[in-house]
C-alpha cells in the first residue's frame, strides 16, 4: 500500500461528519486505554459543546479535567478496569455477548481483522476486544489507517458486528459505576455517540 | 436525538444535524486529540498498525 494510496482518504474525511465521527471515537478510545496524563487533559480541558445532550455531556467532561489529580486518575481508571483481581467492570466485547472472555465473539473480530488487514501492535497484551482497541478501530476505517478508507456497507458491518452489539451497554455500566467520577460523562458520551452511530447506519 | 432523526431521513445528513455545534468553537482542541490519540495508543498499547497514518490525515484535515 503506497502512501499516497494511504492519505487518499483525505479529501473524504473532510467531511464534517466523517470528522466528527474519527473525532469521538478516538476521544473514546485515548480515555480508555489509559487514565489520561497532562496532555491529554489539556485536550479534554479544552473541549466545548453546544446545549444538545452530546454537547452538555462534553462540558461535564471537560470541567472533569480540572477537578482530579493525575493520580485520582490513575486510582479510578484502577477502580474501573483492573482492580484486585478485576475492576468493577470489564471492558470486553466477549464478556459482554457471552459472560466469559476470549469466546467466540473475539475469535469473530480477530477474522474481521484480518479481513480489514488490521494488526494488533506487538506489545499489547490484552485481547483486541477490548473497548478503546474496537473504538480505535472503528476510527481507523472512518480514517483509511489500514490502508483505505472502509466503505459505509463495511463500517456498518463491522459497527453492528463488534460494536453495537456491546459497547452501548457498556458505556451504560460506566456512567453508573459506583468508582466512575471523571469516567462518568464518559460514559455519558459512549451512549449517546453509539445511539448516533446505530441510528445513521440503520438509515442506509 | 429524536428531534433530529425525525428530520433527517438520510445518513449523512442525519450526521451532520448531530455534529454541527457539538463540538463548537473546540475545532483545535478537537485536532488535539486526535494527534494525541494516535500517538499515545500506538506507543503504549491497544494500538494498531499505521496509526502514524491517523496523525498524517489529521495534519492534512485540519480545519
Amino acid at each position: 500500500m503506497s502512501a499516497s494510496a494511504a492519505y487518499a482518504s483525505d479529501s473524504a474525511l473532510k467531511s464534517e461528519e466523517d470528522h466528527f465521527r474519527a473525532q469521538i471515537y478516538l476521544l473514546i478510545a485515548s480515555l480508555l486505554a489509559r487514565p489520561p496524563g497532562g496532555e491529554m487533559l489539556t485536550v479534554v480541558r479544552q473541549l466545548q459543546g453546544d446545549d444538545s445532550d452530546l454537547g452538555k455531556a462534553f462540558h461535564s467532561l471537560a470541567a472533569n479535567g480540572d477537578k482530579f489529580s493525575e493520580e485520582q486518575l490513575r486510582h479510578e481508571f484502577n477502580d474501573l478496569f483492573i482492580g484486585m483481581g478485576r475492576g468493577e467492570l470489564v471492558p470486553f466485547g466477549s464478556y459482554y455477548l457471552t459472560g466469559f472472555l476470549n469466546e467466540k465473539p473475539l475469535a469473530k473480530l480477530r477474522n474481521a481483522m484480518r479481513e480489514l488487514n488490521i494488526t494488533r501492535a506487538d506489545e499489547v497484551k490484552e485481547p483486541e476486544d477490548n473497548i478503546a482497541s474496537v473504538m480505535e478501530m472503528m476510527a481507523g476505517l472512518i480514517t483509511g489507517a489500514f490502508g483505505s478508507q472502509a466503505s459505509d456497507a463495511t463500517q456498518k458491518e463491522f459497527f453492528d458486528q463488534h460494536v453495537g452489539s456491546w459497547a452501548p451497554h457498556f458505556f451504560k455500566d460506566l456512567e453508573a459505576a459506583e468508582s466512575a467520577k471523571f469516567y462518568k460523562p464518559v460514559g455519558r458520551i459512549g451512549q449517546l455517540f453509539m445511539e448516533i452511530e446505530r441510528a445513521a447506519f440503520a438509515m442506509e | 436525538m429524536a428531534r433530529k432523526e425525525e428530520t433527517a431521513t438520510d445518513r449523512r445528513t442525519f450526521l451532520k444535524m448531530a455534529s454541527v455545534g457539538t463540538l463548537a468553537g473546540g475545532a483545535a482542541a478537537v485536532t488535539g486529540v486526535s494527534a494525541q490519540a494516535s500517538e499515545e495508543i500506538q506507543v503504549e498499547g491497544s494500538g494498531y498498525r499505521e496509526s502514524e497514518h491517523v496523525k498524517r490525515v489529521y495534519e492534512l484535515s485540519r480545519f
